[in-house]
């Protein structure tokens, strides 16, 4: 009996170390907190507003015609494919790296054409020092690139950035990072079925 | 001599060797930007630029490419595209792509645009692209 005990303890163990090798980071976000702006004017606070809440979190800007929509769309598959598998509690954020043009009113527009759900859905801007200091903590880097001037002397650039969706448990801990316009919708799923468990 | 010629051109117009085929866009909103894509079969023997694009969506169209540097992502404007005779070119998420900048109204999911594709070889091709997540 207590042989049959030594094994299945063993084999408790071993499963739980593969797990973590398939989550491979552990950086707790709640040492710091970031005040920012969602696309309704509210202002929250970060990581507070996604406690309790498993967090599939992209990084994007919404001038970008190509990768950060296509980020924005696996958002969606993923979101697709979680409630076609039943699981409901993962929320959805998007931050964006540029925080001079993205203020709420168009990371609103950006996500109503896109028909992005607001009860799964946050879309977070901020003051430019705080994005950039979150931005620090996920290791996410973004530079302005060709920047001009139009007639209407607005500023235009694109912007050079870390192509990211990072997964975040219920405790606010950073548990592993994707490649956010070619992810596998199905790696990342099965990952959020171990954070369920 | 050249009635002739045109008459001719009329009768018998040169079949274009330039084939535009699943041309989409996607769902964006007004003053902001979206990507046009699809992928060019160029029939003849002799390679085709594409040089320019032209649609009243946008304020500006430019043809752009993504690329990556580690695992930084960017984009930058480029001036043409060329096909290689009797050979495929694909404009995709992630790769070439035409920029629509500064939309002057929303596109919506099942939206249509028009668009006016310029060849060097083949001149102008007009094609239909409709929007789709």
């Amino acid at each position: 009996m207590t042989k049959i005990f030594s094994i299945l303890l063993t084999i408790t163990f071993l499963l739980s170390i593969s797990c973590k090798e398939k989550l491979p980071l552990d950086k707790d976000l709640t040492k710091k907190s970031y005040n920012l702006i969602d696309q309704d004017n509210n202002e929250v606070v970060f990581p507070e507003i996604i406690k309790g809440h498993i967090i599939v979190m992209g990084f994007i800007y919404t001038h970008c015609p190509d990768i950060c929509p296509m980020t924005t769309h696996n958002m969606y598959l993923i979101e697709k494919e979680l409630k076609n598998e039943g699981i409901t509690n993962v929320k959805f954020v998007a931050l964006s790296f540029d925080p001079d043009r993205d203020t709420p009113d168009v990371l609103k527009k950006f996500a109503e054409v896109r028909e992005l759900d607001f009860k799964s859905w946050t879309l977070l801007t901020g003051e430019k020092t705080t994005v950039n200091d979150l931005l620090k903590r996920f290791d996410v880097k973004a530079i302005k690139t060709d920047e001009s001037i139009d007639e209407d002397g607005n500023s235009e650039y694109s912007m050079m950035h870390t192509d990211r969706i990072s997964l975040v448990d219920e405790n606010s801990i950073l548990r592993k990072n994707y490649k956010g316009s070619t992810i596998n919708i199905e790696e990342i799923v099965k990952d959020i079925k171990i954070l369920e468990d | 001599m050249n009635i002739l010629l045109s008459i001719l051109f009329v009768l018998f117009p040169p079949e274009n060797k330039i084939k535009i085929n699943n041309p989409w866009m996607r769902p964006s909103s007004e003053k902001m930007a979206t990507a046009l894509y699809f992928v060019i079969e160029n029939q003849s023997e002799k390679a085709d630029t594409l040089f320019q694009v032209d649609s009243d969506l946008a304020e500006k169209v430019e043809i752009h490419e993504t690329y990556s540097e580690g695992d930084m992502m960017g984009m930058r404007k480029v001036d043409f595209v060329v096909i290689g005779g009797k050979s495929l070119f694909e404009l995709k998420p992630g790769a070439h792509h035409i920029m629509l900048m500064k939309l002057k109204k929303n596109i919506n999911d099942g939206d249509k645009g028009e668009f006016v594709l310029h060849f060097k070889q083949a001149g102008e091709i007009k094609i239909t692209a409709m929007a789709k997540k």
